[in-house]
């Protein structure tokens, strides 16, 4: 097992050896290191500290656990000179990410319509698993989308330049470029807008169940009891469509450049290099396409509502508070070594959260901090943080993004084996609609870690601070 | 839309059974199959058949279209991911489920295949899952004891 040495508050180091070219830093509980050091995520997170280019440290989070070549919870920035970029960094779904919404509703105003709500909100809001999309666009559209991002349909109907304002990035990035995108890429995005997708995807109806830090919270227009909708999806097959295609290009792109690693799962290619760029190109594309994904669900989730509960617009008063990316690669300034610079930070299951100040949060969060959104399980919490300038220091900016599993799917469904989980989460006032029961088996609260416990490793390394904690009404899993 | 309420899981369980030619792989987020043939041919298509397991109940789909499915690789490898990549492609782009693969020529760096199956219907087929990408991860086809094995992890 790997040495880690306690180096600040919730935060342990692996000293740089051999070619490392940095530390790798792992954000956890004392309590938690046991379960985190029970598969590879931790080797997984120093083989990134070896990583050309790579800034700082190799950093974890405290849901850190295997993914694939990056471990899912890892932040690392590269040096945009002589650094690499690389999609396994991102992961497969490109701008998998999270959007809360708040409402004038309390939880009383629609005990009564909960089940027709999210009988709609099922048919709004598709899975697009094995089905037809929620709207089907041309391949011209396609293109425009991973251009425009959640512009397109905010310009097409479907939600408001309100909505823009509060979106990481405000919902688009520069420097998409179709040209860099597979005819399968394109092919894969004609039927899946406005789909959420399946795995541990969801929308959510739920409610404030505790608020912790009432400033950030009444900034965030959050009161006790008040109905809100996460949305939990990201660029669906296009994303994974961009990944796959490069992680091929990468895989010769790394010998091209002689580029050793102690995984080949690191695929990467130097930042300025012809394939690097190219694979930048491509996956802005999907970050783009996911803005406009999760912004066509919000629309719809809307129209359900109005429609259910026979009220205006104006009366369910469904806003965005925040829309957050935590499969992503982006360029930002940053201080490394007493300086401010451009780096690349990828963050693979980590969610941006920059702190009170810091550029590009919107004006009305500026005294607060960004705020970032925790999705738990299906049947216990989820949780509302800001980011700090402590993230800004520590961690470029960036924070824990979920529960993570504790059971693999199939443990999961053998766990379920004669219970009925949907009645159970019923019984509790929990309604749940999935594709298939086996979806709900494996994705049953059991089978996931307590985000509770992630959250508040954060908060004592103080790389975020909990602001609310929202529980489930009703879920769609896909 | 299934009433999730209305039935018990264990009804679910038993009804699926799988072939001895075909396992699931545990992987904490993700899901893989293992599985095994006489030859490689057989292996490949055997490989597509464990893949649409982990989608829908095979069983409940009938052969009622085909579509032709082509595929490359530099080795067996790559030429597996591939081919089910199609198989996967075809399956989400055409909302197809299938319940035959047949591979009508086979080289270690090409195959043809004719599969079949229906238009999802959801009154009959459940679809458990959605498949992100076919992996390199932990990807394995060796042959044993004059027995082929392949194990293929899909990024779920």
């Amino acid at each position: 097992m790997i040495e880690l040495r306690p180096h600040s508050d919730a935060c342990w180091e692996v000293p740089r050896t051999g070619d490392m070219l940095v530390p790798a830093h792992i954000y956890a509980t004392e309590e938690m290191l046991e379960d985190i050091s029970s598969d590879d995520a931790v080797q997984q997170a120093v083989n990134v500290a070896h990583m050309p280019g790579i800034l700082k440290a190799s950093i974890a989070m405290p849901d850190i656990h295997w993914g694939y070549g990056f471990p899912i919870g890892g932040v690392a920035a590269f040096d945009p000179s002589d650094g690499v970029i690389s999609p396994g960094g991102v992961g497969y779904d490109i701008n998998c990410g999270v959007r809360l919404m708040g409402s004038k509703l309390s939880k009383d105003d629609i005990e009564g319509s909960l089940e027709k709500l999210v009988d709609i909100l099922f048919a709004r809001v598709p899975t697009g698993v094995g089905a037809s999309g929620a709207m089907t666009v041309s391949k011209e559209d396609v293109r425009k989308v991973a251009v425009e991002g959640a512009r397109w349909p905010v310009s097409h109907g479907y939600g408001s330049e309100a909505d823009l304002d509060v979106i990481e990035e405000n919902g688009q990035v520069d420097g998409g470029i179709t040209d860099y995108l597979s005819d399968r890429s394109i092919d894969r995005g004609t039927t899946q807008l406005g789909t959420l997708g399946s795995g541990n995807h969801f929308l959510e109806v739920g409610h404030v169940a505790e608020i912790y830090d009432e400033e950030a919270a009444s900034a965030m227009g959050l009161f006790p009891g008040q109905v809100t909708v996460i949305i939990h999806s990201g660029s669906r097959g296009f994303g994974y469509q961009v990944c796959d295609d490069y992680l091929s290009v990468m895989d010769k792109a790394m010998k091209k450049y002689d580029i050793n690693l102690p995984d080949r799962q690191l695929a990467c290619a130097p930042i300025q290099s012809e394939e690097g760029q190219r694979y930048i190109g491509a996956m802005r594309c999907a970050i783009n396409y996911a803005f406009a994904n999760r912004q066509v669900m919000a629309h719809n989730t809307r129209t359900s509502f109005e429609e259910v509960l026979g009220m205006s617009p104006r009366d369910v008063g469904l806003y965005t508070i925040y829309e957050v990316a935590h499969n992503i690669a982006k360029f930002e300034i940053h201080k490394v070594n007493g300086s401010e610079q451009e780096v690349c930070v990828h963050r693979k299951g980590a969610t941006r959260a920059f702190g009170p100040g810091a550029r590009d949060v919107p004006g009305k969060y500026k005294d607060i901090g960004q705020p970032v959104l925790i999705p738990g399980d299906m049947g216990r919490y989820s949780y509302v943080l800001t980011g700090t300038k402590t993230a800004m220091e520590k961690t470029f900016g960036s924070t824990c993004h979920g529960a993570g599993r504790k059971m693999s799917r199939r443990q999961a469904k053998k766990e379920a084996r004669g219970r009925n989980i949907g009645k159970e989460l019923a019984d509790r006032g929990i309604i749940v609609r999935g594709e298939s029961q086996r979806t709900i088996n494996e994705e049953h609260s059991d089978a996931y870690k307590d985000v509770k416990n992630v959250v508040k490793a954060c908060e004592v390394a103080g790389i975020s601070k909990t602001v609310a904690q929202l529980r489930p009404l009703g879920v769609i899993k896909g | 839309m299934p009433d999730l309420n209305a039935f018990s899981t264990d009804s679910l369980c038993t009804m699926i059974s799988s072939p001895d030619w075909l396992r699931e792989l545990d992987h904490t987020a993700d899901i893989g199959i293992a599985v095994q043939a006489d030859d490689l041919k057989t292996l490949f298509e055997r490989a597509a058949h464990g893949m649409l397991s982990l989608l829908t109940d095979i069983e409940s789909v009938e052969a009622k279209i085909t579509r032709d499915v082509r595929a490359s690789g530099g080795d067996l490898q790559e030429l597996m991911r591939n081919w089910l990549s199609e198989v996967n492609f075809l399956h989400i782009q055409e909302h197809l489920v299938f319940r035959t693969f047949e591979i009508t020529s086979f080289t270690e760096q090409e195959l043809a295949a004719t599969i079949a199956g229906e238009s999802i219907d959801r009154e009959r087929h459940d679809i458990f899952t959605e498949i992100k990408a076919v992996t390199y991860h932990g990807l394995s086809i060796e042959k044993e004891n004059g027995l082929w094995h392949a194990e293929i992890i899909f990024d779920m």
